[in-house]
C-alpha cells in the first residue's frame, strides 16, 4: 500500500486556493492466448504523484512519475505556478470554491498481487477447454487480465481519502467461418471487481459460459444480414447499460453541458417515456454492491448517487465541484483522474436504468416482426444525442418468436427521441464493468440496465 | 539512477545475470506542457514529468515484459526479477527474434525545446480566430501541448538508439450551435514541428471549422438506396484503414489465418489508382521512427502499390510465424497517394450520394462488412451538395469498395503524421428513416 507521505504536506498548500494533493498506483497484469500462443505476458505499475489548485475560475496542475516528500514539493510548487500563470493571462474571475466539510475515508487493507504464472495456468486452462469442445473455430483469443488503482488524496478542504479499486476478467474471442467462407467473431468477458486470485479459482466455473458462446457463435455463422431500416427491437440488458453511458449520460456530464450537450436545455423537460428512470450509482444499486464501487472522488468529494432521469424527466446532471457551483447543484463525487498524472474529470460511475415488471420472454412475445439484440462491441455518441451501437449477437423476431442470428450490424437513434418510445421495460437488470470509458483518460465504470421494447435504426442490407 | 544510458546499460547486465538469454529495454523521461480550454474558455494549465522504463526479456524462447515508471535501482531490479519470472511462465516460441545487427544511432527529431509563451500566444490566437471566423463554432474541447522525450533504446545484441523529439500538439472538439440548434461534434487535430504561422492555417482546420458550420439544419435521410460515398480523412481511417489494418495485413490476423488477404499477396485487391504507405521518415511527418518495436532499422514501405497488395505490416514475430516477410516498419504515418481531381470536382461528378465527414460505426467485422452513422454529412444530388444529414446509416464491405473507385482527390490532409486524401466509392448502402 502507498505509504501516507502527502498529509505532512498540507501545510504548504498554497493559501486562498483549493489544493489537491494526490499520490497514486495504478497496477495492470495481462496475459494473451491467441490459438495456443501466449502472444503477450505483461505487468505493468505506474506510481506517482499529482498537485491540483484551483484559482479564480482555472485550474493549474503538475505531475512527476516518482512517490517522494521531494517530488510532492517539486509538483505542488508547480501546480501553483501553473494556476498563477493561468489566474494573470486567463483569469476568469470567479473567486473560491465552496468549501467541503472536512472528513476522512481510507481502506484498511491492501490487495493481493498475484504471480504471472497464475494468469497464465487459468488462461491456459480456459484455452485447453475452448480447443477441446469448440471444433468448429477458426481461431481463438483468451486474455486474463487485472487492473486496479490506488489513491491517496489529501485535500485543502474536502475528504481525505485511501481507495482501492481492483478488477479483473477472462475475455474469450472465438472466430468461425460463415458457409462462404467469411469470418465471424464473438466474444465475452468473466468477471469484475477484485484481484485474479480472488475472482478466477476454479476454471470449470466459467465453462458453461465459453459454451453458450460457442453455441451463440455457431448460430451466428448462420446468421443474416438485418433489413436496415426503422425497427421495433428489445435491447437486452447489456445493451441497454450502453445506452445509458454512451447515450444518455455523457450528455448529462455538466462540463459537455458547458460545451453544449443537448441536456441543456431539457433539464426539467420530459425526454423519455414515464417507464424511464436513470442513475448513475455511486457504490450501491438496488439494495447491492455496485460491480465498481466509488466512495471518495478525486476532488475529496463523497460519492452519491446522481439521480438523472426520473420517470421520464431529466432531473440533473454529473458534475465536479466547479461545474456544480455553475449549475447551482450539489457535487456528488463525479470526479475521477485514471493515472496519478491525470487531472479529475467528470466522469459516470455506475450508471444504469431502474427495471420496470415486464417479462423477457412477454417483450419477445409482442412483436411481430423486429429484433431482439443482446450484445454489443463498442458504441459511440454525440453531444447532440445521437449514438450508435456496434450489435455483435442478437436475433430476428418473427410473429413473437426467436428467429435466425444475425451478422454484425449497428444501431443509432437519438436518445432523447429514442427513449420516448420505451414501452415494456425488463424486471432483471444486467451489469457490465469490464471496459474503459474514453473521455481524454480511459476510466473503468459500470453500466448496467434492463431489457426494454423501443424504435431504433438499424444497419445492414 | 538518473542517466538514461546507464540505467539501460545495468539493465542489459542484470537481466543477462538473472538468466536472460535475450533482453532489450527503452528508458524514457519526458515532459509534457499542456493547456486546456473547455466550454470555450481556459481551464487547466498541466505540466508532467514522465519516466517510463520497459524492459522486455527471452529466457529459454519464452518470453516475459514489464513497464514501471521508476528509476532507482532497487524498483529497477525488482522489475527485471519479474519480467524473467513471468518469461519463465510462458510458453517457448521459437518465433520471437529480434534485430542482431550492432548498430548505434544518436539523433534530434521535431522541436525539442518548449517556448510556453509562444503556444499559449497561438492557442489563444486560435480561439480569437475561430470566434472572428466562425462565430457559430463552440470549441467543446482544446488541448494544446508541447511534447518532448529523450529515450534509449537498447538490446543485448549492441542495437542502440537515443533519440530526443519533440512537437507541439493542438486538438480540438468541437460543434456549431444557433440557439438550441447544435451539430454533432467534430475533431481537428495538428502535430507541429514550429509556431511559425497561425494554427486555423495548419492541416485542414480552418476548412473542417467551416464544414461544420453548415451542418446546423441536418435534415434525415427518407427511404434506403445504393450510391456514392465520398469519404473525407477522418471517416476514411475510421472505416477503411481501420478494416485494412485491423483485419487484413497485420499480425492478429495472419497468423490465426483470419484474413481474407492472406493469399492475396501480389495480387489486385484495389482499384489501380490506391496506393497505399507506412512512411517511417518523412518531410511530413513531424517525429517519425527509425528504429521497429523489435530493433530493426525503420524503412518506408508500400502496403498496396496500384492496387496491387504488395507487403503485409507484419513483424519479424508474425513474420516467422506465418512464413512471410517482416514489414519496415508499423507505425500510424499512413500516406495514401492523391488522385488527379479536386473535392469539388469529384462532387460535381455524383448523381446521388453523401460526403461522410466522421463515420460512428461498429467495429467492422473480420470479413470488412461495416455499418454505422454518417457524421457530420451532406447529401449530393446531381453534382451538388443539397444539405446537411442526420440519422443517415451507411454499410458496405470494404473489399468490395476499395474495388469500386470512383475518384481520389487532389487535397489531401497533412496533420504531422498522415497524409489522406478524400475517396469516393460507389455502391455503398445509404439508409435512412
Amino acid at each position: 500500500m502507498l505509504d501516507d507521505i502527502l498529509s505532512v504536506r498540507k501545510s504548504e498548500f498554497h493559501s486562498g486556493s483549493h489544493t489537491e494533493l494526490r499520490g497514486q498506483l495504478n497496477r495492470s497484469r495481462k496475459v494473451t492466448l491467441l490459438s495456443g500462443s501466449v502472444v503477450a505476458n505483461a505487468r505493468s505499475d505506474i506510481s506517482g504523484v499529482s498537485a491540483r489548485v484551483y484559482k479564480n475560475g482555472t485550474y493549474g496542475f503538475s505531475s512527476m512519475a516518482e512517490y517522494s516528500p521531494e517530488a510532492a514539493a517539486k509538483v505542488l510548487h508547480a501546480a501553483a505556478e501553473n494556476a498563477d500563470f493561468m489566474d494573470l493571462h486567463a483569469g476568469a474571475g470567479k473567486g473560491p470554491l465552496p468549501a467541503l466539510p472536512r472528513k476522512t475515508y481510507r481502506v484498511q487493507n491492501g490487495i493481493n498481487d498475484p504471480a504471472q504464472k497464475v494468469y497464465i495456468d487459468f488462461a491456459k486452462a480456459l484455452d485447453a477447454y475452448v480447443a477441446e469442445h469448440c471444433p468448429e473455430l477458426v481461431s481463438r483469443v483468451v486474455v486474463a487480465m487485472e487492473d486496479s488503482m490506488e489513491k491517496l488524496l489529501v485535500t485543502s478542504d474536502g475528504m481525505d481519502a485511501h481507495t482501492i479499486l481492483p478488477r479483473s476478467y477472462c475475455y474469450v474471442v472465438m472466430t468461425a467461418q460463415t458457409g462462404d467462407g467469411q469470418p465471424v467473431e464473438l466474444f465475452k468477458s468473466f468477471g469484475g471487481e477484485g484481484t485474479f486470485d480472488l475472482n478466477f479459482t476454479d476454471p470449470a466455473v466459467w465453462y458453461p459460459q465459453i459454451d453458450s458462446l460457442y453455441e451463440n457463435i455457431m448460430k451466428k455463422r448462420e446468421g443474416v444480414y438485418a433489413d436496415a431500416g426503422l425497427k421495433t427491437v428489445i435491447l437486452g440488458g447489456m445493451m441497454t447499460g450502453m445506452l445509458s453511458h454512451e447515450a444518455v449520460g455523457h450528455t448529462v456530464e455538466a462540463d459537455l453541458v458547458l460545451s453544449g450537450s443537448v441536456a441543456g436545455h431539457n433539464l426539467n423537460k420530459q425526454v423519455a417515456s414515464p417507464l424511464v428512470t436513470l442513475t448513475d450509482f455511486a457504490n450501491t444499486a438496488f439494495g447491492k454492491r455496485c460491480p465498481l464501487p466509488v466512495y471518495v472522488d478525486d476532488e475529496g468529494t463523497k460519492a452519491q448517487d446522481v439521480t438523472l432521469i426520473k420517470d421520464g424527466i431529466l432531473t440533473g446532471y454529473m458534475n465536479s465541484r466547479e461545474s456544480a457551483l455553475h449549475f447551482g447543484m450539489e457535487p456528488r463525487g463525479n470526479a475521477r483522474a485514471w493515472l496519478f498524472s491525470d487531472e479529475p474529470l467528470i466522469r459516470m460511475r455506475n450508471t444504469s436504468v431502474h427495471p420496470g415488471t415486464d417479462k423477457l420472454e412477454d417483450m419477445i412475445a409482442s412483436i411481430d416482426d423486429g429484433y431482439y439484440l443482446i450484445d454489443s462491441g463498442n458504441g459511440q455518441a454525440d453531444t447532440t444525442g445521437e449514438f450508435m451501437f456496434g450489435v455483435t449477437m442478437g436475433y430476428e423476431i418473427k410473429n413473437g418468436k426467436l428467429g435466425k442470428a444475425l451478422l454484425d450490424t449497428t444501431i443509432s437513434g437519438v436518445a432523447f427521441d429514442m427513449l420516448k418510445t420505451v414501452d415494456m421495460v425488463g424486471d432483471t437488470v444486467v451489469w457490465a464493468s469490464s471496459g474503459f470509458c474514453g473521455k481524454k483518460q480511459p476510466m473503468p465504470v459500470g453500466m448496467g440496465g434492463p431489457a426494454l421494447r423501443c424504435k431504433v435504426m438499424i444497419g445492414g442490407r | 539512477m538518473d542517466n538514461l544510458e546507464s540505467l539501460a546499460e545495468y539493465i542489459m547486465v542484470e537481466a543477462r545475470a538473472q538468466g536472460a538469454d535475450y533482453v532489450h529495454c527503452v528508458v524514457r523521461e519526458s515532459e509534457k506542457r499542456e493547456f486546456n480550454v473547455d466550454g470555450g474558455r481556459f481551464s487547466l494549465m498541466r505540466t508532467l514529468f514522465n519516466r517510463d522504463v520497459s524492459i522486455t526479456v527471452l529466457k529459454g524462447s519464452r518470453k516475459g515484459s514489464v513497464h514501471i515508471n521508476r528509476f532507482d535501482e532497487g524498483s529497477v531490479y525488482d522489475a527485471i526479477s519479474e519480467c524473467i519470472a513471468a518469461s519463465e511462465s510462458a510458453e517457448p516460441d521459437p518465433a520471437w527474434q529480434f534485430c542482431d545487427e550492432p548498430t548505434e544511432q544518436i539523433y534530434v527529431q521535431g522541436a525539442p525545446v518548449c517556448d510556453t509563451e509562444k503556444l499559449f500566444f497561438r492557442t489563444k490566437e486560435l480561439l480569437e480566430d475561430i470566434r472572428e471566423r466562425h462565430p457559430k463554432i463552440l470549441i467543446e474541447q482544446m488541448i494544446t501541448s508541447h511534447d518532448v522525450y529523450r529515450s534509449v533504446y537498447m538490446n543485448s545484441n549492441c542495437v542502440m538508439y537515443h533519440p530526443t523529439a519533440g512537437a507541439y500538439n493542438f486538438s480540438l472538439m468541437y460543434s456549431g450551435h444557433e440557439g438550441e440548434k447544435s451539430t454533432s461534434f467534430f475533431g481537428s487535430d495538428v502535430t507541429l514541428a514550429n509556431l511559425d504561422k497561425p494554427v486555423i492555417e495548419c492541416a485542414l482546420i480552418d476548412r473542417e471549422l467551416g464544414e461544420i458550420e453548415k451542418q446546423l439544419d441536418p435534415e434525415p435521410l427518407e427511404g434506403k438506396f445504393t450510391g456514392t460515398v465520398l469519404l473525407a480523412p477522418a471517416a476514411l481511417s475510421e472505416i477503411v484503414l481501420d478494416a485494412v489494418f485491423g483485419d487484413f495485413v497485420s499480425d492478429s490476423s495472419l497468423i490465426d489465418g483470419t484474413s481474407i488477404w492472406k493469399d492475396k499477396l501480389g495480387e489486385k485487391v484495389a482499384d489501380d489508382r490506391l496506393t497505399i504507405s507506412l512512411k517511417a521518415m518523412d518531410d511530413d511527418v513531424v517525429i517519425g521512427s527509425r528504429v521497429t518495436g523489435e530493433g530493426y532499422p525503420a524503412e518506408s514501405f508500400d502496403l498496396i502499390r496500384n492496387g496491387r497488395l504488395v507487403s503485409f505490416d507484419l513483424s519479424q514475430y508474425g513474420a516467422n510465424k506465418t512464413g512471410q516477410k517482416r514489414a519496415g516498419c508499423s507505425t500510424g504515418n499512413v500516406f495514401i497517394t492523391a488522385g488527379e481531381q479536386s473535392t469539388d470536382e469529384i462532387i460535381k461528378g455524383i448523381g446521388r450520394g453523401v460526403l461522410v465527414m466522421r463515420f460512428s460505426g461498429g467495429t467492422p467485422a473480420p470479413s470488412g462488412e461495416f455499418s454505422g452513422v454518417a457524421k457530420n454529412a451532406f447529401l449530393i444530388e446531381d453534382g451538388k451538395i443539397t444539405g446537411a444529414l442526420t440519422e443517415t446509416m451507411i454499410s458496405g464491405c470494404v473489399p468490395d469498395m476499395l474495388n469500386s473507385i470512383r475518384a481520389i482527390s487532389s487535397d489531401v490532409l497533412k496533420d504531422g503524421s498522415v497524409s489522406l486524401p478524400y475517396i469516393a466509392f460507389d455502391g455503398v448502402t445509404i439508409s435512412g428513416k
